[in-house]
């Protein structure tokens, strides 16, 4: 029990302290840093202003805030215990790696393209396929009917903090780490067969060059209240903090807009692509949430219920009734 | 001036003590006699001259082996049975023997030991890895039989390397069984060859004193192994002539094969060792050198419940290490055959000329057939572990034509059969290190097919796994 209590902790802190999260504290304080900037672009001369608008300290009080706290302490234990029975992306890898000598019948003995082409490969493939299994999940989260009841919790946050990045059912977070297993064990097990001893990934601070880039580069402000807008040209490729902005947005236009986690062509692929716009938005379900969004009973219990009669309604072949 | 004298005097003597005690610490040597009312001249009660005869019988014959000239040899088969079974004086260590810049003292098996013999140490159990079911000895002189009409020790069209099948399964049926299964296993109980009487009548050593040193000379390590490094030891065992002077302890100017060579396993330790990321050699030899000072301590008395404790804590650890160092070689030499198999099958498509790659891949075959039988024979049922490993590296490797030796006829020829192809044999060889690897907790790894996934898995890290965006 003990060792429970430590691994908790643990993983607990680490959230703040390992540079392989989006909360690390050094992407926070990047985070910061690009938000008093902007603030002050908007709002000249006013550097304390700009400061104090950056942190933001109404925000992480709110109830919605709040009950971000919550779920991530919650879960933290949740995800402890599933932890040993969910697959891991090495028993995928290795599968992946005993399957591709099946399937293919011959393993290339010797590569003679340089190393650094193929670091430099599997570093740039494994961030796109991983952003792309991100972006066609929660597509998924949106569209099947029960699964959004679990996507649910994430979007009836009201103010978004650095930390609603973590505001998750946990089936969903299981979801996520599956789906984080699989890409990360096929991309592993197809690159090893291929190129051997070759492969490896660039890294800063033990992070994929390119996620350690996005990190630095604002990250956290996909959830928060400063709303960072990109030219247009480049929201055509990356999703700007505002444009996942219009993705919490309540106004119907924006329903089902921006899935996108780092790249914006994904959404450009399967048109559901919006551009930021300069007009200040409200988060959450809808305009008219009832507080009670915000309660544990709800946060968790909700998404059993709901998603049971959805599915019990279509095993059923009866209409469902909302 | 007083002062200084007390100080110098202090200072000499805790050096002193030191020396001594990291000497005795680390050596398998100077036991002193403790068997009661003694009556002889020697001044040692370490005695395991008859273990390194049977390391030379063995080095001698793999050496034999290599010798066939492809057409049957009733006098090379003679010759390599009176080192497996014979007992006759006369005959000579072929190996090691001295090369220049280092001379080896003996050059004759009697002057080790007079009258031994491997056969009659050799496990008598089934050996359910090889066809025809066998026993231990069955299976020796079966290879032993082949090698002798063998192609300087290969059989091209079965996949066999004799020196390699006979060495490294002989290094489990003879040296691993008879240490683990019989002096570190039942000659240990309380009431089995004791500590208060002399081994035998006259004998400088008491029965227990007898028995830890025969597992010792079993292992193979020379004297100073706890504190020898991998590479210097590995030199030893290879007579470069770079390490003699380190090798040679007494100073006498020649490797006495009985305290200063290394063999078998002990050989084995050393090379899993090299890589740096375990110390089998220097801890198996250390747990000798420690239970061998428990039954000193015990001053030719029974032993206590507490010392026979402490004694069979060291076995355990002695057995546990001893049977990781054979695991941890069968998982090199099946990186080994994966990476031939697949250079193989890569050959065969190109139509390129293969033969040399083929004399690899069974020679690495013969040594991971050799190693995996070995483990089988530590005593213990290693059920359906040792069931999968012989099913995965079969009786032979895949061959050219995707046939593989399934059996013998009654004539004890091989029989084959149309088996996996080069391919998947390879990823059989995948598997093989990944039932030892879940059996057993390796430290060196070595030629780890699967170790580049998971340290890429391990540099992935689990951070955004639950992130939600």
């Amino acid at each position: 029990m003990d060792s429970f209590f430590q691994q908790y902790w643990s993983d607990l802190t680490s959230l703040f302290s390992n540079s392989q999260q989006r909360l690390y504290w050094g992407y926070l304080v990047c985070a910061i840093i690009i938000a008093a900037l902007y603030s002050l672009k908007k709002q000249p001369k006013q550097l304390k202003a700009s400061i104090s608008n950056a942190l933001g300290l109404p925000h992480w009080l709110s109830r919605s805030a709040r009950a971000d706290y919550q779920l991530i302490i919650i879960n933290k234990a949740i995800y402890l215990l599933c932890n040993p029975i969910l697959i891991g992306k090495l028993s995928i890898a290795t599968l992946i790696f005993e399957l591709m000598h099946q399937w293919l019948g011959q393993r290339p003995v010797e590569s003679d393209i340089p190393s650094w082409i193929i670091i430099s490969a599997f570093t740039a493939f494994i961030f796109i396929f991983d952003d792309f299994a991100r972006f066609y999940t929660h597509k998924l989260m949106h569209q099947i009917p029960w699964l959004w009841e679990f996507h649910k919790t994430h979007h009836s946050a009201t103010t978004l903090t650095p930390l609603t990045v973590l505001r998750t059912h946990p089936v969903e977070g299981l979801l996520f780490a599956i789906r984080s297993a699989f890409v990360q064990g096929i991309s592993i097990g197809v690159f090893v067969f291929l190129f051997a001893d070759k492969v490896d990934l660039y890294t800063v601070l033990k992070v994929n060059v390119l996620v350690f880039i996005f990190n630095v580069a604002g990250a956290n402000l996909r959830h928060s209240h400063i709303s960072i807008r990109y030219y247009r040209a480049i929201e055509n490729i990356f999703i700007s903090p505002a444009q996942h902005h219009i993705h919490h947005s309540t106004a119907p236009r924006h329903f089902n807009k921006n899935y996108g986690a780092i790249l914006a062509i994904w959404d450009k692929c399967f048109n559901c692509h919006c551009y930021s716009e300069d007009k200040p938005l409200s988060f959450g379900l809808s305009k008219n949430q009832n507080g009670n969004e915000q309660s544990l009973q709800k946060l968790y219990l909700a998404a059993f219920v709901n998603s049971y009669k959805i599915i019990k309604a279509q095993l059923g072949g009866c209409p469902r009734k909302d | 001036m007083k002062l200084n004298k007390l100080m110098t005097a202090v200072a000499i003597a805790t050096l002193s003590t030191t020396v001594l005690t990291a000497n005795a610490a680390s050596n398998y040597a100077d036991f002193p006699i403790t068997v009661k009312d003694y009556a002889g001249d020697k001044k040692s009660s370490i005695s395991y001259g008859g273990q390194i005869a049977r390391h030379v019988l063995h080095t001698s014959l793999m050496k034999l082996s290599k010798t066939g000239n492809g057409a049957a040899n009733p006098e090379l088969l003679a010759q390599m049975q009176a080192y497996f079974s014979g007992k006759e004086t006369g005959r000579a260590i072929l190996s090691p023997a001295s090369q220049e810049g280092f001379t080896i003292a003996q050059t004759n098996v009697d002057e080790l030991s007079k009258g031994k013999n491997l056969a009659g140490k050799t496990y008598k159990g089934a050996v359910a890895g090889w066809p025809g079911n066998k026993t231990g000895v069955e299976v020796l002189e079966f290879l032993i039989e082949k090698a002798a009409s063998s192609d300087a020790g290969f059989d091209y069209i079965n996949g066999m390397d004799y020196p390699q099948l006979i060495s490294k399964f002989a290094m489990g049926a003879i040296f691993y069984n008879q240490a683990v299964d019989n002096y570190l296993d039942e000659k240990l109980a309380a009431d089995v060859k004791p500590n208060d009487k002399p081994y035998k009548d006259g004998a400088p050593y008491t029965g227990k004193e007898h028995v830890w040193d025969e597992a010792f000379g079993y292992f193979g390590a020379p004297i100073n192994a706890a504190g020898l490094d991998a590479n210097e030891a590995y030199s030893i065992a290879k007579g470069k002539k770079e390490i003699f002077a380190k090798a040679d302890l007494n100073a006498n100017g020649k490797i006495d094969l009985d305290t200063e060579m290394l063999y078998a396993h002990a050989y084995y330790a050393a090379g899993a060792d090299k890589a740096g990321k375990s110390n089998y050699l220097n801890e198996i030899t250390q747990a000798f050198v420690d239970g061998r000072q428990i039954i000193t301590d015990a001053k030719g008395e029974k032993l206590s419940d507490d010392q026979r404790s402490q004694l069979l804590a060291k076995a355990d650890f002695i057995k546990t290490n001893w049977e990781l160092v054979i695991a941890e070689a069968a998982f090199k030499y099946a990186g080994s055959v994966y990476s031939d198999a697949l250079k193989l099958q890569a050959g065969v498509e190109e139509n390129t000329d293969v033969k040399a790659d083929f004399k690899k891949y069974i020679h690495h075959w013969g040594e991971l057939k050799g190693f995996s039988m070995a483990l089988q024979t530590g005593g213990k049922d290693l059920g359906e572990f040792s069931v999968k490993l012989n099913r995965l590296i079969g009786f032979s490797p895949v061959l050219l034509g995707n046939t593989q030796v399934t059996g013998l006829d009654d004539k004890g020829n091989y029989v084959q059969s149309s088996s996996i192809s080069l391919n998947e044999f390879a990823l059989h060889m995948l598997k093989v290190q990944k039932a030892l690897a879940d059996r057993y907790p390796l430290k060196a790894r070595l030629n780890d097919q699967s170790e580049k996934l998971a340290a890429l898995a391990e540099k992935l890290g689990s951070g955004k796994s639950t992130e939600n965006d």
